[in-house]
């Protein structure tokens, strides 16, 4: 149970990680060259994976909704945007306002498709998310005097 | 190297903004992974953004932000992208299930990224986290666990 909290810590430590850098190749090129290399060596990556360990292909994978099939296109723009993000507002705003989005708008999601949750909870999380929006929105910026070189 | 501009509205907006996306593939990669594994879940947004990104590059022709070549491992961000959809299916298949591994994921990127302002990791700015950023997070990492545990998102 151990082994796998600390799986699940380093993942998300590996989506910021990830985040970081991708922001320093932005700060090179751009954050559009960002999200293209992000997507290619991802897809190496994951296809090297499925050729090694098998995986791939097993199951219904065609047998999906369309629409199911567009995650690409939009992660295209997320990782664009998070890589635009993360040089201007630093890597602790942009995740939280990224976690902020993701739960207020799974939120919405689920409140539209009628999913089973309580109320209140929902109200309550909502608010304390809010909330941190409105303070972190509140911190003075402490300006980024102290860039660092590539490496 | 150039500074960044200081935080505008709009950049927080946007990364508020940008979470939102993040819900949409998480609902359609997680619609994929119903039919198939989480690796094809995980493949096909990869194949389709990169030919997205293509198409994007070609017509749009971005500009290079420096003339200096980035450092060659900036490049490789998307392994770290692909190594987490390994982990986060290992974990939630064990008892943690998908709402343990997502709070406990979150965790993970908020300790990462104070981590990485500190220092200023991996070439990005160095910004000392205050007080008031601590509270932030604190608050939100809270309203998301409440959401996750009980409000039904996962």
């Amino acid at each position: 149970m151990i082994g796998f909290a600390a799986i699940a810590i380093l993942g998300g430590v590996l989506v910021s990680l990830s985040r970081q850098i991708n922001g320093r190749l932005s700060l090179s090129l751009s954050a559009l060259h960002a999200s293209y290399w992000n997507h290619l060596i991802g897809l190496i990556a994951v296809t090297a994976f499925g050729v090694v360990f098998g995986g791939l292909l097993t199951g219904d994978p065609w047998g999906a909704p369309w629409w199911a099939y567009l995650g690409g296109p939009i992660g295209f723009v997320f990782i664009a945007a998070s890589s635009w993000a993360i040089t201007r507002i630093g890597a602790a705003q942009t995740a939280l306002l990224i976690i902020a989005g993701q739960m207020i708008f799974g939120v919405i999601v689920d409140v539209a498709l009628g999913t089973s949750g309580n109320t209140v909870a929902r109200i309550v999380g909502v608010a304390l998310i809010l909330a941190g929006m409105v303070i972190a929105r509140a911190t003075p910026q402490k300006g980024v005097d102290k860039a660092v070189g590539s490496d | 190297m150039t500074t960044p501009a200081p935080a505008r509205l709009i950049d927080f907006l946007g990364a508020f903004a940008t979470g939102g996306l993040l819900t949409l593939m998480i609902w359609f990669n997680g619609t994929l992974a119903g039919y198939g594994t989480v690796l094809f879940a995980s493949w096909v947004p990869h194949l389709t953004g990169t030919i997205l990104a293509i198409v994007v590059l070609l017509f749009l022709r971005p500009p290079k932000a420096s003339t200096q070549s980035p450092p060659w491992w900036a490049y490789l961000g998307g392994i770290s992208g692909a190594v987490t959809v390994v982990l986060t299916s290992a974990s939630m298949q064990s008892p943690l299930a998908v709402s343990g591994t997502i709070a406990l994921g979150l965790t993970g990127q908020m300790i990462f990224s104070l981590a990485a302002d500190k220092w200023g990791l991996l070439g990005l700015p160095q910004r000392d986290p205050t007080l008031r950023d601590g509270l932030a997070l604190a608050l939100i990492l809270a309203g998301s666990v409440i959401l996750i545990f009980f409000g039904g998102v996962a």
